[in-house]
């Protein structure tokens, strides 16, 4: 083993020198768009924010939440709402500066339960896993309009996830948006 | 007069100039070694923090290529944790302080090479078999050693960034990482065994060997 592992252990050497830097090149593109990613999500939120877990739930112009009907109300980690953001795009709600949730599913049923019932979560569990139908008691199913189906989507650090809640493994200062889609 | 200290290397030579330099240091620690008396753990320690400073600094031009991560490893399984987080301690504070830059991450280094040691000393007894170091499992330990200490050490940006930036930071590093782990399996491979034999004619008796009482006479 010893006698290969010589002449192996100095062409393993050789290939990663050689390999190395475009591997740098590529990881450090990732490493900049998930930086990007994680700072842009954060744009409209509260300073204290930065760096911290947010969970948020967007509404439908024409379904808008009964509580959060105008602007965006920002709820700290401990339930007390610290303004409203009538600038951001859309209506809803989010719990923010929150730390340490590794799984979307658990940052989610505790920023629902520090907003105190009006974002409740109704989710059947099916063979892939929670699948999210209503969120401050608005049903996707129930909503209608010039299209044939509406649903709940999920979107992390500003792009839609490619997993579902039950999946969604998160990182400190990660953002995730409940809002509406349509086809 | 002439200024013959004026000569300008390339990077090349420079690093050319340190292999050179090391491999005088390690032939005399070599020689060095075979007239210490038998049973002089730490004359063999000391001897072994020279060549770890030394490598540490004339190898710096070099990515993440040192063998300080397969020098503590080995110490940890030879001569136990406790040993090589003090020869881990000494190499980082050491050669930081010398020549590469002492700071809050020096204490992360001698953590991760501590961190390092204690793994060589509690797998032991799969890296061993009797006098004999397994060269192959320790090539595989030493990679993910590299890891292990690299990862440490990205834990001090902590003291200055959120923790949202660990991530990248850890993407980032990824292939400086690679330099790492390749670089110890080429130390492990070529030095591992000579270094294990040396070290072992300065190991005291396990103490499952050693006689608990006196007899009588």
């Amino acid at each position: 083993m010893s006698d290969n592992l010589k002449p192996g252990s100095l062409l393993l050497l050789f290939a990663v020198i050689i390999l190395a830097p475009i591997i740098q090149d590529r990881l450090s593109e990732e490493a900049v768009k998930y930086v990007q990613d994680n700072a842009s999500a954060h744009n409209g939120m509260p300073n204290e924010w930065d760096g911290k877990q947010v969970y948020c739930v967007l509404f439908p112009e024409y379904f808008s939440h009964s509580e959060y009907s105008s602007g965006v109300t920002m709820i700290g980690p401990s339930g007390s709402p610290l303004g409203v953001n009538d600038q951001y795009n859309g209506t809803g709600a989010c719990v923010g500066g929150l730390v340490g949730f590794s799984s979307g599913m658990e940052l989610m049923l505790n920023a629902t339960e520090i907003a105190g019932g009006s974002l409740s979560v109704d989710y059947d569990v099916g063979e892939w896993g929670p699948y999210v139908h209503t969120i401050g008691g608005l049903n996707a199913d129930n909503i209608t309009g010039d299209f044939n189906w509406a649903w709940w989507s999920l979107e992390h650090n500003g792009a839609v996830s490619m997993v579902g809640i039950g999946d969604l493994v998160m990182s400190e200062g990660d953002v995730i948006i409940w809002r509406i889609s349509t086809s | 007069m002439y200024d013959y200290h004026s000569i300008s290397l390339s990077s090349f030579e420079m690093l050319a100039l340190n292999v050179l330099l090391l491999s005088l240091i390690m032939l005399a620690l070599y020689k060095g070694e075979s007239r210490l008396d038998s049973d002089s753990p730490w004359a063999m320690l000391s001897l072994l923090a020279v060549f770890g400073i030394s490598s540490r600094i004339l190898l710096d031009p070099l990515p993440n290529i040192q063998p300080v991560t397969m020098l503590v490893l080995v110490v940890g399984i030879y001569f136990g944790g406790w040993r090589a987080i003090a020869l881990a301690g000494v190499i980082a504070w050491t050669s930081n302080a010398i020549a590469l830059g002492h700071g809050p991450w020096t204490l992360f280094q001698a953590l991760g090479w501590g961190a390092v040691g204690l793994l060589g000393a509690s797998l032991s007894g799969f890296l061993r078999e009797g006098d004999r170091l397994m060269v192959g499992r320790l090539a595989f330990v030493s990679a993910a050693s590299a890891f292990l200490f690299d990862w440490t050490v990205s834990l001090s940006i902590l003291l200055d960034a959120s923790t949202s930036m660990i991530i990248p930071y850890l993407i980032n590093g990824l292939a400086f990482d690679l330099y790492h782990a390749a670089g110890n399996v080429a130390f492990v491979a070529w030095m591992a065994a000579p270094l294990g034999d040396m070290i072992l004619r300065h190991s005291e008796i396990p103490a499952s060997e050693a006689v608990s009482e006196v007899a009588p006479n």
